[in-house]
């Protein structure tokens, strides 16, 4: 059934239309789904993949971001001398503006960070004081977690800043699975070697970032898990974050409420409402 | 004694030689006593500079802190530890370090906090007393906060200014409070001056969450206990624990004064081969001239070693005559440079080697191996340096040697 088209159509001309009427309408409904699924098949890779690997990265790029959100998280740090929990509120709009309040433990209860452009200002109600985290703390742990503050703070697109393209897919581990291996760009601002996604491959949702540093020596896992749907999205609503070279500590972040697309105010997020 | 006798007479048949000879070994060696006593004057100041301001002479940690720096990396009950090594009168003072963040309006930078014993450490250390500006913290804990210089600047800090300390607590919380700046240090090194934010104890210990323990102690005798001995004590006396000497805290220095040791010797041998060469020189002209003379002495039945002893013994008895104008006058210079000391200020200003500040007064250190040990070498010169002639002199051939004028 391998026909050109092309010969096919200059085929058509030659007919007399008055007499074979009968022929055209049978070769038109013949030849229309053909040429339809010609134009699709253009679109498609001819593997048969339907994303290319930065569409999939943009997809998990764009995963809790929307032109704005609000919502409740719950965060729990284990290390190897201590484990807490700390309850988030967060609200963020467009890329590059966020803010989080610690609900609890009382103790901490009212302090801030908020995030505008490249900078993390934090409000300490004890002191009553905001201060601006120097630039040479962005590889800091935020707030005790196994976070960073650059974690915070990324706003580039992945696509932007890593090469990445498709490494492996098929089932592993009993899921249809599409893996990424992605290297920074000459020269992206950023700490890792090399980010290794793992996404589903029935819907794109990540399932697992293997981080590596800069000698290529794994780093840092971070899983997805408890796929849900929240606020109309399907969302993985736990992360959960483990430093490979301390296997014993981690930090989950569960997103207990989250609303995409709300109208925020930018006074949201500026330092006056900080202290609020 | 005739030996001496005749040896004395001989060394003043040519006046003016012998005074000219003489006068370069004599200046030979008091140029290197001067040099050693400076020498040894600064480096003793560089060892007293580095351990007495805040490293100390020895170091006592937790094992295993040196090389994470982790904040759980403690010392349990220094009070136990500090009264034992009083027991041995051994003076030194507790520490306590964490990291953390230190802001003033809107500049912010990073710190290293250290939790100190005020008293102990004014007891121990010379750092309270290295203030550029303001006073150090108070006996009792009053949320006062003393900053490295260049900490300070980039706070754009005065004496007075509040400060927001933010720190990760050893519970995992977030420890923040103000304190008030009562001190500013004068330069120390690079590390302190970027990054050291002191405070007492107590108040670390409530900023931090961290109700025992501390992760130092620094132990400080102003050189009373020589190292040996603190090496060999303190493992001891502080059982588990790692024990290390200033010298191993502070390779790079330690590096330096072998380094300044070693070129130390290669320009002494530099002089005493001048002097050397000097003495061969002047021994070779008497022997020549008298070399009518030992072939009479050899003609009577002198054995060949007696004259090698008699020109080895004229040779020691010049360096001897030599070194003691040599010990008068260096010994004089030397005094004089540690009492009133060469003034550097003019030509360098204050300067930091290896993390270490340098007074610009560079005084010399008189000892007695600085005036014995270029004594004793300059005979041994002086008389290695007289074999060659000797051997001339007792192999000569009493008849050929006669035969000349």
């Amino acid at each position: 059934m391998n026909y050109d088209a092309g010969k096919n159509i200059s085929g058509w001309r030659k007919v007399n239309f008055k007499k074979n009427h009968h022929f055209l309408a049978r070769t038109f409904l013949f030849f229309f789904p053909l040429v339809f699924l010609v134009i699709l098949g253009g679109m498609h890779p001819a593997n048969g993949e339907n994303l290319t690997a930065s569409d999939i990265l943009n997809k998990v790029d764009d995963l809790y971001r929307g032109t704005s959100s609000h919502g409740m998280m719950t965060m729990e740090v284990v290390t190897a001398h201590w484990k807490r929990t700390l309850s988030l509120e967060f609200w963020s709009k467009g890329k590059d503006k966020s803010l989080i309040h610690i609900i609890a433990p009382l103790k901490e209860k009212g302090t801030a960070t908020l995030r505008a452009g490249n900078e993390i200002w934090n409000y300490l109600p004890k002191v009553n004081r905001v201060i601006k985290l120097p630039s040479s703390m962005m590889s800091a742990s935020w707030m005790g977690s196994h976070f960073t503050n650059d974690d915070l703070v990324k706003e580039s697109r992945f696509t932007d800043d890593y090469k990445c393209q498709i490494t492996f897919q098929g089932p592993r581990k009993g899921e249809n699975i599409i893996e990424l291996s992605c290297i920074p760009q000459l020269d992206a601002p950023v700490v890792w070697g090399k980010v290794e996604v793992v996404v589903r491959r029935s819907d794109y949702l990540p399932i697992v970032m293997h981080y590596y540093d800069e000698k290529l020596r794994p780093a840092r896992d971070m899983t997805f898990s408890q796929f849900k749907k929240m606020s109309g999205r399907t969302l993985p609503a736990v992360l959960t974050l483990v430093p490979i070279d301390k296997p014993q500590e981690k930090t989950v972040v569960v997103y207990d409420k989250i609303t995409f697309d709300l109208s925020l105010n930018d006074d949201v997020f500026s330092i006056r409402n900080l202290q609020r | 004694m005739a030996l001496l006798r005749i040896s004395w007479r001989n060394l003043w048949r040519n006046r003016r030689r012998t005074v000219i000879t003489m006068a370069a070994v004599a200046l030979n060696a008091m140029i290197l006593i001067t040099t050693y006593a400076l020498m040894d004057g600064m480096l003793r100041q560089t060892v007293l500079n580095a351990t007495q301001l805040v490293t100390g002479e020895a170091q006592i940690h937790a094992m295993g802190y040196l090389s994470d720096r982790s904040i759980y990396k403690t010392l349990e009950n220094p009070q136990a530890i500090l009264s034992t090594l009083r027991e041995n009168s051994i003076e030194a003072a507790p520490r306590a370090y964490g990291y953390g963040l230190v802001s003033r309006g809107t500049k912010s930078a990073g710190a290293l906090f250290w939790g100190i014993d005020p008293g102990r450490e004014k007891a121990t250390f010379d750092l309270p007393a290295h203030l550029a500006e303001g006073s150090f913290l108070g006996p009792a804990p009053h949320k006062g906060i003393v900053l490295g210089k260049k900490l300070a600047r980039s706070l754009n800090a005065r004496l007075g200014a509040e400060i927001v300390l933010l720190v990760q607590a050893a519970d995992g919380s977030l420890g923040n409070e103000l304190f008030t700046v009562t001190g500013i240090l004068k330069s120390v090194g690079e590390g302190i001056d970027r990054n050291a934010a002191i405070i007492h104890l107590d108040d670390f210990r409530q900023l931090f969450a961290m109700s025992t323990g501390i992760h130092e102690i620094a132990v400080n005798t102003r050189g009373r206990v020589p190292l040996e001995m603190l090496t060999a004590i303190l493992p001891r006396l502080v059982p588990g624990s790692e024990v290390k000497t200033w010298r191993q805290l502070l390779p790079a220095l330690s590096d330096m004064l072998q380094l300044s040791g070693a070129s130390m010797s290669l320009f002494g041998a530099i002089f005493f081969a001048a002097a050397g060469l000097g003495v061969m020189n002047t021994m070779l002209m008497t022997t020549y001239e008298r070399s009518h003379e030992f072939g009479l002495l050899k003609a009577l039945g002198t054995s060949p070693w007696r004259i090698v002893r008699d020109v080895a013994f004229e040779a020691w008895l010049m360096a001897a005559v030599s070194t003691v104008f040599a010990v008068v006058l260096g010994v004089a210079a030397s005094y004089a440079l540690q009492e009133y000391g060469l003034d550097t200020s003019a030509l360098a200003g204050e300067t930091t080697i290896a993390g270490v500040v340098f007074d610009p007064v560079w005084r010399a250190a008189l000892s007695i191996e600085a005036v014995v040990a270029p004594v004793v070498i300059m005979w041994i010169v002086c008389v290695l340096a007289a074999l060659y002639p000797a051997a001339m002199s007792a192999r000569l051939d009493p008849v050929k040697s006669m035969h000349r004028v």
